[in-house]
């Protein structure tokens, strides 16, 4: 028995970056009719297969991952997500099934559980495209990596564009500093 | 606990950011500005508010469910007149009762009050639950046909003249007629279930004098619920008689067992809570309001003839309980009505509410809100506190009651309503929510299983493997290793050092091995192998000492550069060449050996690496099985030798050829059971065990899809026919690998056997025989049980099938196309063939 609302959330409903990042959009590039704008992102979603995971350690390797995501059904695609200069794992992957509702079991059971020791994220995702399996920050890595000031060993550290600068100074005041 | 936590503020902080931006962007924009103030001056609507109030009904464990029921009734009463208010208030509380069963006393409490201040609210109440009811009649759905009837059951005060019973009657005759229709009947008995729920919720609502009926009832269900059911034997969760905890008998029998001993007590039902009683502004007032209220007929609903057989497959339903046997009583004994009521309320939990398993969890936690406060010891009670209670009292902790039904599911035959994954995830979540709590009752639930692994059916044993390894990984690989080592004296064949070694390899697969190792005491270093830690395995042929070792660094120099295959073909042909000058009957065994060993060699850096040699030499791959079945079997064993350590990556690999069709399932079928049946040895092996109820589950899984294909409404010749043929001819296919798998294992597991002759060497070790001879019983039962579950769905499925020879109606205008939701041809479903 789907409802319209249940008395207690849902866990495998889109998640709130997904809405609001699509939500942003439309804003800039249409009029202020957002509530169908929404329901447009969320009707991209109505059939999804492909699962954006997040938070990953850059060491967790497709075997772990397979091994914990297939507990939800069969995996049909896995593609890791990749610094876009080094072609190595940077954080984050997609995870395609052959069912909407394995997706969506996913969200229900895996989402927020612990994958290698870290908390890992899903969210239902409308699709992997050539491209999308590289980060977007200015270093390769993912965008959150670049600033992140909180020390992470799981994801290189602290943010590179932090390191880099606690580098410059390295070097600028010598090493005792 | 911590970083989980971290987590969410990172996020909510992320999202928070995001708005303002947002904002930020159109700061000047006047309807922005105005939608802000507004927002500070925005009042939220009573339905709002009394939305949030009916959903935390019973929650807290401070604040008199009596007092809030009463509270609510006051809003909504009051407000009548509110159109809103009225529909949130109706609409809500029939979708409580079917969401949160713990709740439905508390539910009928708030009617009962309204009751005496608008019966014409309470009236409208019983109109939406009857329809409701009726709804969910109509498709079979069961489950919520339970939980109206409680609620209503509940309510049985507020009926004229005897209420729920008539409904209840006719529900019984409808069993009566499916029993006598089919000794197999499961719908029957779980109709008889439905019933015997109800009656202890009748019996404790304020309603009076309801003895007689009640009994009369009872006497009646009886015959059904207490005849021994012919599928109990397949779902029962233990394979021999010893060692298996005194009570295995089916969930109807025990209930209604359990009804006539309450019955001769008086129906005390002490653990249902009875909210009833109405707070009143003068204590000294003797008049109870409910006494004068005002009565309504039953609702009048109908329940189809014959009844619907619902969307799900009903099998009998054994009690579980993984803390049985005790020193002290931890939960309720299956001698107590108490058992069941608690068990079946946190099933329905659980099940429904597995779209928030947060939620769940919560709610399972918070058990001790929901019933009659003296029903369990105080939260957290340590167990060994327990011998400190007083012998009146009840030592039953909500947290075992809890965690006990969770593995009810986990360990349903068979199978769960939901996909396992979902149960550890309950289980997760409780240990979060309530570490110091939880923690140590699953403790003692793995030890009971861990003692019980060898009784335990094999499926089981290896949803249990499954659950521990995956729980474990969710708190850094924290156990107490050391209470076992002893075990480790075992023979490997044993169930527990099976168990063992199989947890120990899926830690590994869910993190690495250096990190597994460091949680291990010494004694189980001996059991990681060094080849565990190795990214990447040796290449036998590397060393000069392996037949054809130059042909084989030649072909995995090749593979690795990518070469066509008639790069590749003359040094195959070198290999086959000389095989054949060596007597090799089969030359191409050899030459496939080192291809295949080379594409796992050259693709060992990871899984899409594997695959993407496997995808470039496809060809070569697909034309081998059909040319030679030893060869094709030969895939199977390079693969199993090279990734040999850890074999969870090779019966991945191997799940991946199945889909490529280069492997079939047969073979693979037969690679396991004949060529390395080894006398037996290798079911003790957990990941032959994964890899053969895999390959069977591709099987039934496309076997399943194409009978939904096939019974689709709409579907006409030639179609018909068509799906029927493909059905027959799986069907077929099915049928030789159960009947293969099971030729093959009763050579086992029948004693005295040439095999075990052959193992004993003279020396005889009747222990391992023993053993060897039990892994065969219980492969065996597995097995047969998962024929007969399939064929019991292919019956079922097909009994309301579009005959054959039927074809379309003459429509008129365009019709719609039959939009199959199954398409078999679709890529979707794996190709197995």
């Amino acid at each position: 028995m789907q409802r319209d609302q249940n008395t207690v959330d849902r866990l495998d409903k889109p998640s709130a970056y997904y809405l609001s990042k699509n939500k942003r959009r439309s804003r800039v590039n249409s009029d202020r009719d957002d509530g169908d704008k929404v329901d447009d992102t969320v009707d991209t979603l109505k059939n999804a297969t492909t699962l954006y995971v997040g938070n990953l350690s850059f060491y967790t390797t497709e075997e772990q991952i397979h091994e914990l995501f297939a507990k939800c059904g069969e995996i049909k695609r896995l593609v890791m997500g990749l610094d876009r200069y080094n072609k190595t794992p940077c954080g984050f992957c997609f995870v395609e099934y052959y069912t909407h509702q394995d997706a969506l079991d996913c969200l229900k059971y895996i989402g927020g559980t612990k994958l290698d020791e870290r908390i890992i994220r899903t969210d239902l995702d409308p699709g992997f495209q050539e491209g999308r399996q590289y980060g977007r920050g200015k270093s390769g890595g993912q965008v959150r990596d670049e600033y992140r000031d909180e020390y992470d060993p799981g994801r290189g550290g602290y943010g590179r564009a932090i390191a880099e600068q606690r580098k410059k100074e390295e070097e600028e005041y010598g090493r005792g500093r | 606990m911590a970083d989980y936590e971290r987590q969410n503020q990172g996020q909510g902080h992320r999202g928070h950011t995001v708005v303002f931006l947002a904002n930020a962007k159109f700061f000047l924009d006047d309807d922005d500005v105005d939608r802000r103030s507004q927002r500070r001056r925005y009042e939220e609507p009573l339905s709002n508010k009394l939305r949030k109030q009916l959903l935390a009904i019973a929650e807290s464990a401070t604040r008199k469910a009596e007092d809030h029921a009463s509270g609510i009734a006051k809003t909504v009463t009051e407000n009548y007149e509110d159109e809103d208010l009225r529909d949130t208030f109706l609409t809500l509380i029939i979708q409580l009762v079917t969401e949160q069963p713990f709740k439905i006393p508390f539910l009928a409490a708030v009617v009962l009050v309204i009751n005496t201040q608008k019966p014409e609210l309470a009236a409208e109440a019983l109109k939406k639950a009857a329809e409701a009811l009726q709804g969910y009649l109509n498709v079979g759905a069961w489950r919520e046909v339970k939980l109206i009837l409680r609620f209503l059951g509940c309510l049985q005060r507020l009926f004229e003249g005897e209420g729920i019973f008539p409904i209840l009657d006719e529900l019984f005759l409808r069993a009566v007629d499916l029993q006598t229709s089919s000794s197999e009947d499961s719908l029957g008995l779980e109709l008889v279930k439905i019933i015997l729920f109800t009656i202890p919720y009748i019996m404790t609502s304020s309603a009076t004098e309801n003895e007689f009926q009640a009994s009369a009832l009872l006497e009646k269900t009886d015959i059904i619920a207490s005849t021994p059911h012919a599928l109990v034997a397949l779902v029962d969760p233990f394979v021999t008689d010893e060692g298996k905890p005194e009570f295995i008998q089916s969930v109807v029998s025990l209930l209604q067992t359990q009804l006539q001993e309450e019955a001769s007590k008086g129906w005390e039902l002490v653990c249902i809570p009875r909210p009833w009683k109405i707070p009143r502004e003068d204590e000294n007032d003797g008049a109870d309001p409910l006494d004068s209220m005002t009565k309504h007929p039953f609702p009048e609903v109908m329940i189809p003839n014959p009844v619907k057989p619902g969307p799900k497959a009903i099998l009998p339903e054994i009690y579980l309980s993984v803390y049985a046997g005790q020193e002290i009583e931890t939960v309720p004994p299956p001698t107590s009505v108490t058992s069941l009521l608690l068990r079946d309320a946190l099933i329905d939990t659980i099940n429904i509410l597995d779209f928030n398993r947060v939620a769940t969890a919560k709610f399972l936690i918070d058990i001790d809100c929901y019933f009659t406060p003296d029903t369990f010891v105080k939260r957290a009670t340590p167990f060994d506190k327990l011998r400190e209670i007083p012998s009146d009292r009840s030592t039953w902790k909500p947290e075992d009651v809890a965690v006990d039904a969770v593995f009810s599911q986990l360990f349903q035959l068979p199978a769960p309503e939901h996909k396992l994954i979902y149960y550890h995830s309950v289980l997760t979540e409780c240990c979060k929510v309530a570490p110091a709590a939880i923690a140590p009752s699953l403790g003692r639930a793995i030890r009971f299983l861990y003692r019980s692994v060898k009784e335990l059916d094999l499926d089981l044993c290896h949803r249990f493997l499954d659950w521990f390894s995956h729980h474990l990984s969710n708190f850094g690989f924290t156990w107490k290793w050391t209470e076992w080592i002893e075990d480790l004296e075992l023979p490997v064949t044993h169930p527990k050092m099976s168990f063992i070694t199989g947890a120990l390899d899926k830690e590994i697969r869910l993190s690495f091995a250096q990190r597994i190792k460091g949680t291990l005491p010494d004694p189980y270093q001996a059991l990681i192998l060094e080849g565990k830690e190795k990214d990447t395995p040796d290449f036998k042929y590397a060393s000069d000492s392996t037949p054809y070792a130059k042909e084989g660094r030649e072909i995995m120099q090749l593979i690795r550069k990518k070469a066509s295959d008639e790069e590749i073909q003359p040094v195959i042909t070198a290999i086959e060449e000389q095989a054949r000058m060596l007597g090799d009957p089969d030359p191409i065994v050899q030459s496939t050996d080192a291809f295949v060993t080379s594409i796992c060699y050259v693709g060992a850096k990871s899984l899409s690496h594997v695959l993407s040699c496997i995808e470039r030499n496809k060809e070569r791959l697909l034309s081998v099985g059909p040319f030679s079945p030893p060869a094709r079997r030969q895939i199977i064993t390079s693969v199993m030798e090279y990734w040999a350590d850890q074999p969870g990556i090779a019966i991945n690999i191997i799940d991946k050829l199945l889909n490529y069709t280069i492997l079939t399932p047969l073979s693979v079928i037969e690679w396991a059971l004949l060529d390395n049946l080894a006398t037996g040895k290798i079911l003790a092996k957990t990941h032959v065990y994964e890899m053969i109820s895999a390959t069977i589950g591709k099987v039934t899984n496309r076997m399943r899809q194409i009978v939904l294909a096939r019974i689709q409404p709409g579907l006409y010749e030639p179609q018909l026919s068509v799906l029927d043929e493909t059905l027959g001819r799986e069907k077929g296919d099915m049928h030789t690998l159960f009947k293969l798998i099971e030729d093959s294992i009763v050579s086992v597991s029948n004693s005295g056997s040439d095999l075990l002759f052959e193992r004993g060497n003279g020396a005889g070790n009747q222990e391992e025989d023993e053993l060897i001879r039990h892994w065969g019983h219980r492969w065996l039962r597995v097995f047969r049980r998962k024929a007969a579950v399939e064929e019991a769905f292919i019956f079922e499925a097909m009994v309301n099938a579009t005959p054959l020879g039927t074809v379309a109606p003459i429509v008129p205008q365009s019709a719609e196309p039959t939009n199959g939701h199954v398409d078999v041809s679709d890529d979707d479903i794996a190709d197995i063939s």
